[in-house]
C-alpha cells in the first residue's frame, strides 16, 4: 500500500546558500518548508574553492560575522597576468576589509552551508539530508505540484517548489525553463581545484597577512592556453589553487586540468608560493560562466528558480561572485513565495514578486549591466594576446638596454600590439565593450 | 522517560559510534552495525507478533542523536542512548550496555552486533557484552533467521549460520540470551521513507547517564592495525637462504589440530594454545 504523500507548504531543493535563505525566509513568514539535501548534511557536496561576499547576509542575520565559519577575511585582492615566463600582479590590499562588517571571505563551504541550514533549522525549517529529488510531479492540468525523491514512498508535495539544485539544475530542464542554447557546453566552466595543506605561519609570511586576514589572487593566464583563468586563495592552513577552463576549449586542446594545475604551480610565479605543501582535496565543478544570456525562465506555474540553477553566477573578470547572488535569489525567492502564498496564487503571475524584485536590486542589474563581461573576458584576445602585450610592454618599459636610450612609452604599446597580431579595431571595439561593461 | 508498553518479543541492537575525522557530521557506524539492525528488523517481521520491537542502543555524546534518528527512520522501535564519551575501554562499554539493558529494558534475550567497528574492529565489545549478560555469543555470522518457534523461557529460536575458514560454515541454534554477531556484507539497511524520515526527527531518544569518565584517554582514534611484529634477522649464506628462512618456504607446515570439544573445554583449550604459541601473557 502507497502511503500519503507528505505535504507542506514549500518544498526547497538543494541546501546551499540559495536553497537555506529561501527556506529561511519563507519559515520565518510562518510556512512549512522542508530542505531537501542529497548530500548527508548541508555543504557536504560541495567542491567551491573562492571567496564568499556576505553582506547580503545582513539582512537575514543581522551581524552574521560573529558567528559565521569563514578561513580568512580578504584584505589583500591581486589580480595576476600570467605567460609562460612573465607575470604582472596589480596588488590591492585594505585594512578596512579586516573589520566589520568586512567585504570577502575565504570558507570552506561545507562548514558555511552547514551553517547556513543550521539557521534555517533554527527557524522552523525542516532539513532532510541524504535526499535527491529526482523529479517534479504534477497534477493533471500539468501544474507542479512539489517532487518524488528516492526514498521510498518519496513524493512530496508542496504549493510551490523552489529549485536551488545547483549548477545543471535537473528540476529546471524538466520544467521546460531552459531553452536549448541556454545549456549548450559554451556558456560553462569546469574549476578545478587543490587544496594544498601548508603550516599557517607559512602562509601569513609567503602572503604578507597576519591573524584572520587573506589574500585573493586572481590569474588571466596560467592556463597551458585553454580559456580561462587561474586562482590561488588563502585559507587558515591550506591554500586554494585552481583554474577554471571553458569546456569547449578544454575539449579541443585535448589537455587535462589536473595537467594546467601542475603547470600552473611550477609557474616561476606561483611556486614560490605552494612549495612544500601537500595536496589534501582535489575536486572539480561545473561554473555557469555566460551570465544573464543564459539564465532560464525564473517563474512558472508552482516553481521559482534560484542560485546556480538559475545561472546566477557573476563571472565578469574583475567581479568573480556567485554565492551572494545565490543567497540573495533565494532570500527573494522566500519572500515572493511567501507573498503569493498569502494572496493563495501560487502560478507563475502570482509569484512574478520575485523576478520584480531581482530586477530591483544588485542580482539582476548587476548581471544585465555585465552582460557582455563574460563574453569579453573569455575572448581568445583577452586570453591570449592582451596578456602577452601587456606583460612585454611591462618588460620593455622596465628594462634597462643601456646604452639604447629609453625607448617612448608609446612605441613600446604600438610595436607589441602589432607583435601580438591585436588589429587597432579590434583593440578599440575591446575598449568600448569593456567601458560599456565596466563603467 | 517514554512509556513503551511490554513487547513480546524484543530484540536489542547495539551501535558502536565512530568519530574517526573530528568531525562529528561524518561519524557513523560500521556497515556491519547497519547489517545488524536490519538482520533484527527482517527477524522482528518473521515473528509475526504486533508488539515485537526492535530497540537500538548506543554510547556516545549528543552528537550521536543524528544516527539514532536515522535508526528510528529505518524501523527501530526505540533508540536509548547512554551518555558517556566514546574513548571508554571496551570493558566498559559493554559493562554500560548490559547496565542500561537491564535498567531500562528490563533485561533481553537477543543482542545483535555489527561484527566491527570502524576504529578498531577488532569485534571486542560482543564478547564482553555477552560476559557483562551472562549470554551465549557466536560471532562472524552471514545470517539470521527466526521460524515463529519459542523456546523454553518463551524467546524466539535463532538460526544462525557463520563462516568458518576454507569456505566452510556452521550452523548453530542459538540458546537465548545470545549476543551475536553479524558480518556486514549480511544485510543494507533498508531506506526509510520520506516520512518516517520525517517523523524521526521529532522522535524521543531516551538518554540515560552512563560513566563519566574515561580510565584511559585515547589522544587520537584511527583504524586498527596490528602491532608490527619484532621478527630476528634470518640467518643464511645467500639472500635466498635468508629469504627462505624468513618465509618458511618450501619447509613442510604443521597442519592444525582439529578437536572435538564441548564450548567450556574448547575456550579452555583455545586459551591454552594462545598462551602456548606467545599470544597471551601469563
Amino acid at each position: 500500500m502507497t502511503a500519503e504523500p507528505v505535504a507542506v507548504d514549500v518544498v526547497v531543493v538543494g541546501a546551499g546558500p540559495a536553497g537555506s535563505c529561501a527556506a529561511t525566509a519563507l519559515a520565518r513568514r510562518g510556512h512549512s518548508v522542508i530542505l531537501l539535501e542529497r548530500g548527508p548534511f548541508a555543504g557536504s557536496k560541495n567542491m567551491y574553492g573562492g571567496v564568499v561576499y556576505p553582506r547580503i547576509l545582513d539582512q537575514l542575520h543581522p551581524n552574521w560575522w560573529e558567528e559565521v565559519p569563514i578561513q580568512r577575511w580578504i584584505t589583500r585582492r591581486s589580480t595576476m597576468v600570467l605567460t609562460d615566463s612573465q607575470a604582472m600582479t596589480v596588488d590591492f590590499r585594505s585594512q578596512h576589509w579586516a573589520d566589520p562588517p568586512y567585504n570577502g571571505a575565504t570558507a570552506y563551504r561545507p562548514d558555511f552551508d552547514h551553517w547556513l541550514a543550521q539557521k534555517a533549522e533554527a527557524d522552523g525549517v525542516q532539513v532532510v539530508t541524504s535526499t535527491t529529488a529526482v523529479g517534479l510531479l504534477r497534477d493533471e492540468a500539468g501544474r507542479i505540484v512539489g517532487v518524488r525523491t528516492d526514498r521510498p514512498d518519496g513524493d512530496l508535495r508542496a504549493s510551490v517548489v523552489i529549485a536551488c539544485d545547483g549548477v545543471n539544475s535537473f528540476l529546471a530542464k524538466e520544467a521546460g525553463l531552459f531553452r536549448e542554447h541556454q545549456t549548450a557546453a559554451d556558456n560553462y566552466t569546469v574549476g578545478v581545484k587543490e587544496t594544498i595543506a601548508l603550516p599557517r605561519d607559512v602562509i601569513e609570511q609567503r602572503f604578507g597577512v597576519r591573524g584572520r586576514e587573506g589574500v585573493d589572487i586572481e590569474i588571466l593566464g596560467g592556463t597551458g592556453g585553454v580559456n580561462g583563468g587561474g586562482f590561488v586563495y588563502t585559507n587558515l592552513d591550506t591554500l586554494g589553487v585552481g583554474v577554471v577552463l571553458k569546456l569547449p576549449a578544454l575539449a579541443a586542446q585535448q589537455q587535462r586540468p589536473e595537467e594546467i594545475i601542475a603547470d600552473l604551480k611550477a609557474h616561476p610565479a606561483i611556486a614560490p608560493l605552494v612549495e612544500g605543501g601537500e595536496v589534501v582535496e582535489y575536486s572539480a565543478h561545473l561554473i555557469p560562466e555566460a551570465g544573464r544570456s543564459m539564465m532560464p525562465t525564473l517563474t512558472t506555474d508552482g516553481m521559482l528558480v534560484a542560485g546556480d540553477a538559475a545561472s546566477m553566477c557573476l563571472a565578469a573578470g574583475i567581479w568573480l561572485e556567485g554565492v551572494n547572488f545565490a543567497m540573495a535569489s533565494g532570500m527573494y525567492a522566500g519572500e515572493a513565495t511567501a507573498d503569493a502564498l498569502a494572496a493563495g496564487d501560487t502560478s507563475a503571475p502570482g509569484l512574478a514578486g520575485y523576478e520584480r524584485r531581482l530586477g530591483d536590486t544588485f542580482v539582476l542589474r548587476d548581471h544585465d549591466k555585465l552582460h557582455r563581461a563574460p563574453g569579453l573576458v573569455l575572448s581568445d584576445r583577452v586570453q591570449h594576446q592582451y596578456p602577452q602585450m601587456i606583460a612585454n610592454v611591462v618588460e620593455r618599459v622596465f628594462r634597462v638596454d643601456n646604452p639604447q636610450p629609453k625607448p617612448g612609452l608609446r612605441r613600446i604599446v604600438r610595436e607589441e600590439r602589432k607583435r601580438a597580431g591585436i588589429g587597432i579595431r579590434d583593440l578599440a571595439r575591446d575598449a568600448w565593450t569593456g567601458l560599456r561593461s565596466f563603467g | 522517560m517514554t512509556d513503551h508498553g511490554t513487547p513480546s518479543h524484543r530484540i536489542v541492537v547495539c551501535w558502536k559510534w565512530v568519530d574517526l575525522e573530528g568531525d562529528a557530521r561524518r561519524a557513523g557506524v560500521s556497515a556491519a552495525d547497519e547489517a545488524a539492525l536490519e538482520t533484527a528488523l527482517a527477524m522482528t517481521a518473521s515473528l509475526d507478533a504486533p508488539t515485537a520491537e526492535v530497540v537500538v542502543v548506543t554510547l556516545g555524546p549528543p552528537e550521536t542523536d543524528p544516527v539514532l534518528r536515522r535508526a528510528l527512520a529505518a524501523g527501530a522501535h526505540r533508540v536509548v542512548r547512554i551518555d558517556a564519551s566514546v574513548d571508554l575501554p571496551s570493558d566498559r562499554v559493554a559493562a554500560a550496555l548490559a547496565e542500561a539493558m537491564n535498567d531500562e529494558l528490563g533485561g533481553v534475550d537477543i543482542v545483535v552486533c555489527g561484527d566491527y567497528s570502524p576504529d578498531r574492529g577488532s569485534g571486542s565489545v560482543p564478547a564482553f557484552l555477552a560476559a557483562e549478560l551472562g549470554a551465549a555469543q557466536a560471532l562472524g555470522l552471514i545470517q539470521l533467521t527466526v521460524d515463529g518457534r519459542v523456546d523454553a523461557s518463551g524467546a524466539p529460536v535463532v538460526r544462525a549460520l557463520r563462516r568458518l575458514d576454507g569456505g566452510r560454515r556452521e550452523q548453530l541454534t542459538v540458546t537465548t540470551p545470545a549476543v551475536l554477531s553479524v558480518e556486514g556484507s549480511v544485510a543494507t539497511l533498508r531506506r526509510a521513507t520520506l516520512a518516517a524520515e520525517l517523523a524521526a526527527k521529532q522522535a524521543t531518544i531516551d538518554v540515560v547517564p552512563g560513566p563519566r569518565h574515561a580510565e584511559q584517554h585515547a589522544d587520537s582514534i584511527r583504524p586498527f592495525r596490528p602491532r608490527t611484529r619484532v621478527v630476528p634477522a634470518p640467518e643464511g649464506q645467500s639472500a635466498l637462504d635468508r629469504v627462505r628462512a624468513l618465509t618458511a618456504a618450501g619447509a613442510t607446515s604443521a597442519h592444525g589440530e582439529t578437536v572435538t570439544l564441548d564450548p567450556p573445554d574448547a575456550a579452555a583449550r583455545i586459551v591454552s594454545a594462545l598462551h602456548e604459541w606467545g599470544y597471551l601473557e601469563s
